[in-house]
């Protein structure tokens, strides 16, 4: 990919955005609908600038970015080991297996009363749910790429003099990471999504919260600015995953 | 022997399902406070739901609702990810623009477009046509650019027409890929129609779990959190068979069935 | 399905039997039985007995799927044989080991590793240290003709050169014998004879034994001292051809001597016969 094509596509990919903000521009300005209801980009953009700036924002950014990251931390840890462990044994396999085929197409967030009774309306029963929702994802991922694992490569291992109990972290873990990244990266996106939904849901702080209020309130413009955040969030996460993504990948051939 | 392997092999879902319930009595019964009751009070509290007319209706609404917006982003979200493989132009418009919504929760979206559009069901519907369009967009566009340039090369010699390849190469070459983004699609129409109900609170099964919830009916939450699950469970199944059946050639694909909410 | 002899039974030999003080490996009646998945068995290697002397570079060939490279596998201990045991020295294979060093034809390089990272895998697992082991294996790679190219990965790589590092990587751990399985078959037809020509140097330096799988006649007569001719499916021996020819061999003497030449028809015919066996009804 020569950097003249790059450069189209990038410009290419600016296109629809530029045209939807232009668009919302000239909605705005035309007065088609009142400013209490769409609020021109210019003074979201603006607001949103304003709030980055101060402390009480960044306290709820804070407060997602943590429940996000924990509970992404939680879904990454038991989905590799849980993965892992059900490709290495048959036994564990077939306990897991249909588990996991009853659970994962439940939808978790019907969960959320139940874990807001036992754990309360704070960060614990937020990060469950971020953690049940990105686990099912990184399970099957980890699970998919540890078993397909070129057998020659674990021979190859073998025949060098690595014994039996560690071909599972000096091969298969390995040679699975590329499985387990995609995996990941579906799990961060859910993690996005899942948090600032649990905090629009019942919260008292956080992102999804800013937005409720806003909402009570009435204040369009003030409901603009988590969204954007969030998204801007979830553009910066994925770009920081593909950026480890790429450094643990660099022996790998293109997919 | 082998019979009851294959006996085991096919339970095992249903087996699951009686363990994690059986689970759920255990510890409720451990914990036994009001607000955890245990699975046997919450089965026992669905009759009571499904037989009142008023939740029924509710519930009907809400698979309704979430019937047509999973219908109208499946129309218009498969010729456009198709589209979207074919042409790098229309890839590169796009793409962009879907990641950034991406990570925006569509439900999220409900108190602006409740502002816009009332708290009426065309704003529901809406969020779920935006929440389902996302993955239904993507398989078909990667469904699409997997299509072998050979096939189409075989079809124009042929004398068939560009949209004549669309149709009749390119769709059933990606139709695997499809029905797979159709999948996550289902379960994300159900949790976007849960959580929009959540959020707008005016009708609908995500109603009824937070009413139970605000009065203080722990039976009758967890009864409709079973009935939602149910519901996830059973549309997924139902899924899969009907994909079975559409697309009986293709080589099982692992598909990592993603939950979103 | 007769079972394996216990392998406590066969350790308890005391010293090899007749006269293989000298042989490395012996094959002693092995069958090997496939389970497809229609539950039907599958015969692949039928009643094979073989010896191979240290230091012999000894080539099985035959047409596809007459389980030549499931015999290798025997060997290598990454297959145990339904009936029949493989020895190695006297003692009963049970698994795969660092004496016996395996190359296999799609080159099962360590994707998440480098050049040097790939040939030092063997010695870092012997617990050599690091520093000495990175001398040796920079040494080894030199000695594959890849000098410079220590930090390049596998995926960077030419096919040739994926193979010369999966040989250094095997080469790392002083394997007595070297298993080699169709390792030139993915690669093109001139890639391939450089690397025979370079194999045989290599080889001439130490002279381990040699186990090398292949369907090709004249890479068999051109590399090896035995080769061993192998029956379609149900593999079984059909005959043992000792290939005398001068050593070091030059391809393009050889390519113009008539006793080189003689073997690869011999051989060829020797093929073609098993063939038409099996299409007779």
């Amino acid at each position: 990919m020569n950097a003249r094509a790059v450069a189209t596509d990038v410009l290419l990919g600016i296109v629809p955005i530029a045209l939807l903000v232009a668009l919302w521009q000239a909605i705005a300005s035309f007065g088609y609908a009142p400013a209490s209801l769409l609020p021109p980009p210019g003074l979201v953009f603006t607001r949103l600038a304003q709030q980055l700036l101060t402390g009480t924002f960044q306290h709820e950014i804070g407060a997602t970015l943590f429940r996000l990251f924990a509970g992404f931390s939680i879904a990454v840890i038991l989905g590799v080991t849980i993965g892992l462990a059900a490709a290495a044994s048959p036994a564990v396999n077939s306990v897991v297996r249909p588990i996991v085929r009853v659970l994962a197409p439940l939808p978790k967030v019907a969960l959320y009363p139940a874990l807001l009774l036992l754990l309360g309306f704070g960060h614990e029963s937020k990060i469950t749910l971020v953690a049940a929702d990105a686990l099912f994802p990184i399970l099957l991922s980890t699970y998919y790429g540890a078993s397909m694992v070129e057998q020659k490569l674990i021979w190859s291992a073998m025949a060098a003099g690595t014994p039996r109990r560690q071909i599972l972290f000096k091969v298969v873990l390995p040679a699975a990471v590329p499985s387990i990244l995609t995996g990941c990266r579906i799990g961060l996106v859910i993690s996005c999504i899942v948090v600032f939904l649990a905090e629009m849901i019942t919260s008292t702080e956080g992102l999804g919260h800013v937005l409720v209020t806003a909402a009570r309130t009435f204040q369009a413009v003030d409901m603009f600015v988590p969204l954007i955040t969030i998204s801007l969030l979830g553009l910066i996460l994925n770009g920081l995953l593909q950026a480890v993504r790429s450094y643990l990948l660099r022996g790998f051939p293109e997919v | 022997m082998s019979t009851l392997r294959t006996v085991l092999a096919r339970s095992a879902p249903l087996l699951a399902c009686l363990g994690l319930l059986g689970i759920w009595q255990v510890a409720a019964l451990m914990l036994s406070t009001d607000s955890f009751p245990t699975a046997w009070e919450a089965i026992r509290a669905i009759p009571s739901i499904l037989g009142d007319k008023e939740a029924l209706i509710n519930i009907l609404a809400s698979l309704r609702r979430m019937a047509i917006g999973f219908g109208l982003a499946v129309l218009v979200s498969i010729p456009l990810g198709l589209m979207m493989g074919r042409n790098r132009g229309v890839a590169s418009f796009f793409n962009p623009l879907l990641m950034v919504t991406y990570p925006v929760p569509k439900a999220a979206l409900m108190p602006i477009i409740m502002l816009w559009l009332g708290v009426g069901d065309i704003a529901k519907m809406l969020v779920i046509f935006l929440g389902v369009s996302l993955p239904v967009i993507y398989h078909s566009f990667q469904g699409a650019k997997a299509v072998e340039e050979k096939m189409l090369w075989s079809g124009a010699a042929m004398g068939l027409s560009a949209m004549q390849r669309m149709i009749r190469i390119v769709l059933p070459a990606a139709l695997p890929e499809i029905l797979t983004g159709c999948r996550t699609g289902l379960v994300l129409a159900l949790i976007t129609m849960v959580t929009s109900e959540m959020i707008a609170r005016q009708s609908g099964a995500g109603n009824i779990l937070f009413n139970a919830l605000d009065m203080g009916q722990y039976d009758t939450v967890y009864a409709m959190i079973i009935i939602i699950g149910a519901m996830g469970i059973g549309l997924d199944s139902a899924f899969e068979k009907l994909r079975g059946k559409l697309v009986k050639w293709s080589e099982p694909g692992f598909d990592i069935p993603l939950s979103f909410a | 399905m007769k079972q394996l002899p216990s392998l406590r039974g066969v350790q308890a030999e005391s010293a090899p039997a007749r006269g293989s003080a000298t042989a490395m490996i012996e094959i002693d009646r092995v069958s090997q039985v496939f389970q497809t998945s229609g539950r039907q068995s599958h015969l692949a290697l039928s009643d094979i007995s073989l010896t191979i002397e240290d230091g012999a570079f000894v080539s099985i060939l035959g047409p596809s799927g007459c389980g030549k490279s499931t015999l290798l596998y025997i060997v290598g201990g990454f297959v145990n044989p339904t009936e029949g045991v493989a020895k190695m020295k006297g003692r009963a294979i049970a698994g795969p080991g660092p004496d016996r060093g395996p190359v296999f034809q799609e080159f099962a390089l360590f994707p998440w590793k480098s050049v040097l990272g790939n040939v030092m895998y063997g010695p870092r697992q012997q617990g050599i240290k690091h520093a000495e082991a990175e001398t040796q294996c920079r040494a080894l790679i030199e000695m594959v003709g890849l000098k410079g190219f220590e930090n390049f990965y596998p995926k960077e790589l030419s096919g040739g050169m994926k193979q010369r590092v999966a040989l250094a990587r095997t080469l790392a751990y002083h394997p007595a014998v070297l298993l080699m399985d169709e390792p030139f078959g993915a690669l093109d037809a001139h890639t391939r004879t450089r690397l025979q020509n370079d194999l045989l140097n290599i080889w001439e330096r130490d002279r381990k034994t040699v186990l090398f799988v292949t369907h090709s006649v004249d890479e068999a007569v051109f590399l090896s001292d035995k080769v061993v001719v192998m029956t379609r499916s149900p593999g079984r021996i059909k005959q043992v051809v000792d290939i005398e020819l001068p050593r070091p061999r030059r391809r393009a003497e050889l390519l113009l001597d008539p006793r080189y030449q003689k073997y690869v028809v011999d051989i060829e015919r020797m093929i073609d016969d098993t063939s038409e066996d099996e299409l007779r009804p």
